[in-house]
């Protein structure tokens, strides 16, 4: 009975803490190059969770069975070896079913394959917990990571563009600065400082 | 006169005008992890451009067989990833056997100045756009360079960003990337813009 508390416990904490507390893209600072770079719009925020969640989760995935005698020279190349596999099927799929936008990432589909997931998070904290925590937490991050690309595409596609799904809004006031790479950064810390109150918020509500 | 005026343009673009933080974004992650850290900054900016400058060169070499443009494109990042793994095991068997003091000086971060985007990025950004081996190499060069002013930039006001002088909803990661922007801004005028008046 405690133990399952403590399992509910660990869960529920997984997935607050990828889902808000510690997001991937708006507290922790993860693969920012290609949202900052490329979605400036919902349908290219989808292209970027969907081409990210597809080689994010196999690489993990199959780069947890790398053994961890060899060591970290060779496995941190091996990691991004696989990451380069896993994109060869991920982009003939992608490409089938979205050719326009996945051409329209340009450099930065590519590039997913050495994000820091793979590179940074996968030694230092996915694969230092058991394989079904990794999982749910691997599972929960992405998830975390996508909500916060598709509301960041859908706000900078209002207030950049005027337009929600590349349909004009009628938005009386359009700030185009935010369609430009610097403008990404600045509305990514305007983001980032409204999910720190947000959660600051809950916290004194539930005190 | 005509190479050497080509060369600073060159370098000048690709350090200033087209900074890989800046005006692409690419490796903001490891820049943010690096600023943290602010060990050996200049250790790191130095692998980082060693190894952009060595990596663009053999891409040069290779650039006839795999392109973007060709038909094998989905096999490049690929082949990229195996240069810039054999560049990496290469460096650190030569400094062991070489320099020991320096392997073990360096060993601790080199696998972040290796794998991240503003490498991999170097190589399909000039596979893409530069043409002769003097474009390869200094835009290799300048791109690590560019990344490393962008690090030290970002590490001079480390302290005021994370400091408790700033709101709390803003400290850190949020003034971090508003501090980003508003570089990027300042860099984003040097590719000049016209005000229609």
């Amino acid at each position: 009975m405690e133990k399952d508390i403590v399992k509910e416990n660990s869960c529920k904490t997984i997935i607050f803490n990828a889902l808000l507390k510690k997001n991937p893209m708006l507290a922790s600072g993860m693969v920012i190059a290609p949202v900052i770079m490329t979605v400036d719009s919902l349908p290219r925020a989808l292209t970027l969770a969907a081409a990210f969640s597809l080689i994010t989760f196999f690489t993990l995935l199959i780069s947890s069975f790398v053994p961890k005698s060899i060591v970290y020279t060779v496995r941190i190349i091996m990691y991004a070896i696989i990451g380069a596999m896993v994109y060869v099927p991920a982009s003939i799929a992608l490409e089938y079913f979205i050719p326009e936008q996945i051409e329209r990432m340009g450099i930065f589909f590519p590039l997913l394959i050495i994000n820091s997931f793979i590179i940074f998070r996968s030694e230092s904290i996915f694969f230092l917990e058991s394989k079904g925590k990794m999982m749910l937490d691997i599972f929960f991050c992405i998830v975390g990571y996508d909500a916060a690309v598709l509301l960041y595409g859908i706000i900078r596609e209002i207030i950049g563009s005027g337009t929600a799904w590349e349909t004009i809004t009628g938005m009386p006031v359009i700030f185009s600065v935010f369609a430009e790479p610097f403008g990404g950064f600045l509305l990514l810390g305007i983001m980032a400082a409204l999910l720190r109150v947000a959660l600051l918020t809950i916290k004194k509500v539930k005190k | 006169m005509e190479i050497v005026k080509n060369i600073i343009l060159a370098a000048f673009t690709s350090v200033i005008i087209e900074n890989t933080i800046f005006s692409r974004a690419l490796g903001t992650s490891t820049l943010i992890l690096v600023a943290k850290s602010r060990k050996n900054l200049f250790g790191f900016g130095m692998s980082v451009t060693y190894i952009t400058a060595v990596v663009s060169v053999i891409t040069y070499f290779i650039k006839d067989f795999f392109s973007l443009d060709g038909e094998a494109y989905i096999y490049v990042p690929l082949v990229y990833i195996l240069i810039l793994g054999l560049v990496y095991i290469l460096t650190l068997l030569c400094l062991w056997r070489f320099a020991p003091p320096l392997f073990l000086k360096i060993r601790k971060y080199v696998h972040i100045s290796a794998f991240n985007c503003a490498v991999l990025g170097a190589m399909f950004i000039i596979s893409k756009y530069c043409v002769t081996f003097t474009d390869y190499l200094v835009n290799g060069i300048g791109i690590g360079l560019g990344f490393v002013l962008a690090v030290y930039m970002t590490a001079v006001v480390y302290d005021k960003i994370y400091s408790e002088k700033a709101p709390y909803a803003f400290r850190g990661y949020p003034l971090l990337m508003i501090y980003l922007g508003i570089l990027g801004m300042a860099f984003w005028g040097f590719s000049g813009h016209m005000i229609n008046y």
